[in-house]
């Protein structure tokens, strides 16, 4: 009977043991299966669903527009052309940033922008588009007077109207047969190119925006004319057999203004999806990929309040064509035989030109990586320095504690530049055209005419000092599987975010305190465990001889 | 006495200044703009056979020194340019004017040519 009533309590022990092993494994089996099962991440679909509409069309060709085939004189009577048609187009854009280059700033009678009072350590100052030299990247047919010219966002012909209506005026009047047949055939070129207009490709952007600070790769570090024709593994979204996106994809457009611009307010004033509102913009990663943009029940989801896309999916940048990371005007001026020179280094890139001093270019970058809630601190040339320490002329804002703030990842280029002594502010050397620096080698003179297309007193005394400037790194998106894994940032040596401070990274940071707690805590239990046994084994298990 | 010496010194001066601009112009004196178009259009007839992969020309006026240049006309040595039939068929004045071209806009003249 005893036996029998041993049996049934073994029994029913078993099953109750099977039933907790039941109610623990089996939602854990479906839960795994839930996400086997949904191999395309959210942000993915939604992301695929949000581009799904690309396919652009067009009812009008532009070569069949017979006030486009007429014998062109000038840029100007192209645009006037264009404007029989697109009334406003000129007007839109004349306000926009990418025409004025200046945008206000918060600050009382300060307007950023590289016409304005702003400050960068490449060549300084656009000297309020006084620098002849800047204005090769102006969208008009002659600097900053004429017209607007339409052909440099929407020409897909890359075509030099400039070249060519020189040489149209030069040869005017020549009756030389051979002459006559280069006119006509100028005319031609000209007239081919013209009609073939198209919305802003990569080469229009990629124009002026790779090729920023005066040369490929110069500025930006994510944007260089490898961006022009991507392969995936540089740029997922841009590749050919990628998502093949032009910039305009992202950089949506209202009445000609290009989302995007950064100075002191964001580029995006908050962070929407598509999903709240189809009309957002494309700016940032989260208008497409939504802030779940990993697979169900994924950690890196969790990251996504606190951590750009950008900071794991970017690993590196500059990684095809090399980036200037350093620019020393200090040592620029330098004559040989009463001759500026150049010098090369590696990457066949200059190291030193007398004109603008000493560089080092860099390739497969790690960025820095800063709090940043879309809006950058910036150094203007009427704001006041201490020379003793290094000027952030650009830095980004953000802080921990800011919801809109995530760590983001940055190039930092550093470099020396001229500041006013006395009055401890930035200057900005006038450098081309023919009492420029680039001419006339004399720092304190380009200081005194540059100062002044600014309308900014100088004292007549100045020195040099350290600065950095930061391009936020948003371009150049590696494939899925060369994104930081954990241990990029979540490890105790060389952690990439070793230098945001004041939270707790867990694998980066550590408490003595909670460390020594947690040790006691494993020990006891091993130790009351131990002592149980032991306890046990030696009063045999509380049965008598 | 006054008049004459001023006419002398005229004449010193207007003759100080051709001499020197006849040796400051060393280089040919074609018609530099035109042989920019001969030399685009020997290239695209070229380009147009086969015989090369592009339409442009991949020698700038910018890649060579002047003195290389002189060098290259002075003994009409165009292999560099490939298209041997094209340039076999242009005249002396085509020739020259491409020459004065490419001298006008080398890496070490006062305005090198900044595209290809």
């Amino acid at each position: 009977m005893g036996k029998m009533k041993f049996n049934r309590r073994k029994q029913i022990f078993s099953v109750f043991i099977v039933m907790i092993f039941a109610i623990f494994l089996l939602p854990g089996a479906f839960a795994s299966k839930q996400v086997s099962g949904n191999k395309e991440a959210l942000g993915i679909k939604l992301a695929k669903q949000a581009v799904r509409a690309n396919k652009r069309w067009t009812t009008t060709d532009h070569a069949k527009i017979e006030i486009l085939k007429q014998d062109f004189k000038s840029g100007d009577e192209i645009t006037q052309a264009c404007l029989s048609c697109h009334t406003d187009a000129s007007m839109q854009f004349q306000e926009t940033i990418h025409w004025t280059w200046k945008v206000p700033s918060e600050k009382e009678g300060i307007m950023n922008g590289k016409a304005g009072h702003a400050i960068n350590n490449f060549c300084i100052s656009g000297n309020n588009m006084e620098d002849k030299g800047c204005l090769s990247c102006h969208a008009g047919w002659n600097g900053t007077k004429g017209e607007v010219n339409c052909l440099a966002c929407h020409g897909s012909e890359k075509f030099n109207y400039k070249e060519a209506f020189e040489d149209l005026k030069a040869f005017a009047g020549d009756d030389d047969p051979d002459t006559i047949e280069i006119t006509k055939e100028i005319q031609a070129e000209i007239n081919n190119a013209v009609s073939k207009i198209t919305m802003p490709q990569r080469e229009n952007c990629g124009e002026c925006h790779f090729k920023g600070g005066g040369g490929d790769g110069v500025k930006h570090g994510d944007l260089d004319t490898s961006m022009a024709q991507p392969n995936k593994n540089l740029d997922v979204h841009m590749a050919a057999e990628g998502a093949n996106f032009s910039c305009t994809r992202c950089h949506t457009t209202v009445r000609h203004n290009i989302a995007g611009r950064l100075y002191t307010r964001p580029a995006a004033a908050e962070r929407k999806s598509l999903i709240d509102d189809d009309m957002a913009s494309k700016i940032t990663c989260e208008s497409c990929h939504s802030n779940m943009p990993h697979k169900q029940a994924s950690k890196m989801n969790d990251h996504t309040d606190k951590v750009a896309c950008q900071s794991c999916h970017i690993p590196e940048f500059a990684r095809v064509n090399p980036t200037k990371m350093w620019w020393d005007w200090t040592k620029a001026g330098d004559l040989k035989d009463g001759k500026p020179y150049v010098v090369k280094g590696e990457f066949n890139k200059p190291t030193y030109k007398s004109i603008k001093g000493e560089f080092r270019w860099e390739k497969n970058v790690k960025p820095e990586y800063f709090w940043y809630n879309g809006s950058f601190s910036n150094i203007g040339i009427k704001d006041e320095i201490d020379p003793a320490a290094i000027v952030e002329v650009s830095h980004p804002l953000g802080d921990k504690d800011d919801p809109d703030s995530r760590i983001a990842p940055f190039k930092i280029h550093r470099g020396k530049q001229p500041y006013d002594k006395i009055y401890k502010r930035m200057v900005a050397p006038l450098l081309s055209g023919p009492n420029g620096y680039w001419t006339s080698f004399d720092m304190n003179d380009a200081i005194i005419r540059g100062n002044k297309t600014l309308n900014v007193d100088y004292s007549g005394e100045f020195d040099y000092v350290e600065t950095t400037y930061a391009f936020p790194i948003t371009h150049m998106v590696a494939p899925e599987e060369k994104a930081l894994d954990c241990n990029a940032c979540h490890i105790r040596e060389n952690s990439r975010l070793a230098n945001i401070t004041g939270i707790y990274l867990p694998g980066r940071d550590r408490s003595t305190f909670i460390d020594s707690i947690g040790l006691m805590a494993v020990l006891g239990a091993f130790a009351g465990v131990m002592l149980h046994g032991f306890g046990r084994f030696f009063t045999r298990n509380g049965k008598k001889e | 006495m006054f008049k004459k010496t001023l006419i002398t010194c005229i004449l010193v001066m207007f003759s100080l200044g051709t001499i020197s601009a006849a040796f400051a112009s060393e280089g040919p004196n074609g018609n530099k703009r035109k042989g920019k178009y001969t030399y685009r259009k020997v290239v695209k007839a070229c380009f147009e056979r086969g015989e090369v992969d592009s339409a442009t020309p991949k020698i700038s006026p910018a890649d060579k020194k002047q003195a290389e240049w002189k060098a290259i006309f002075e003994e009409k040595k165009f292999d560099e340019f490939g298209c041997a039939q094209d340039w076999a068929a242009l005249n002396e004045k085509d020739v020259l004017d491409i020459y004065s071209y490419l001298y006008n806009f080398a890496a070490d003249s006062p305005t090198p040519a900044t595209c290809k």
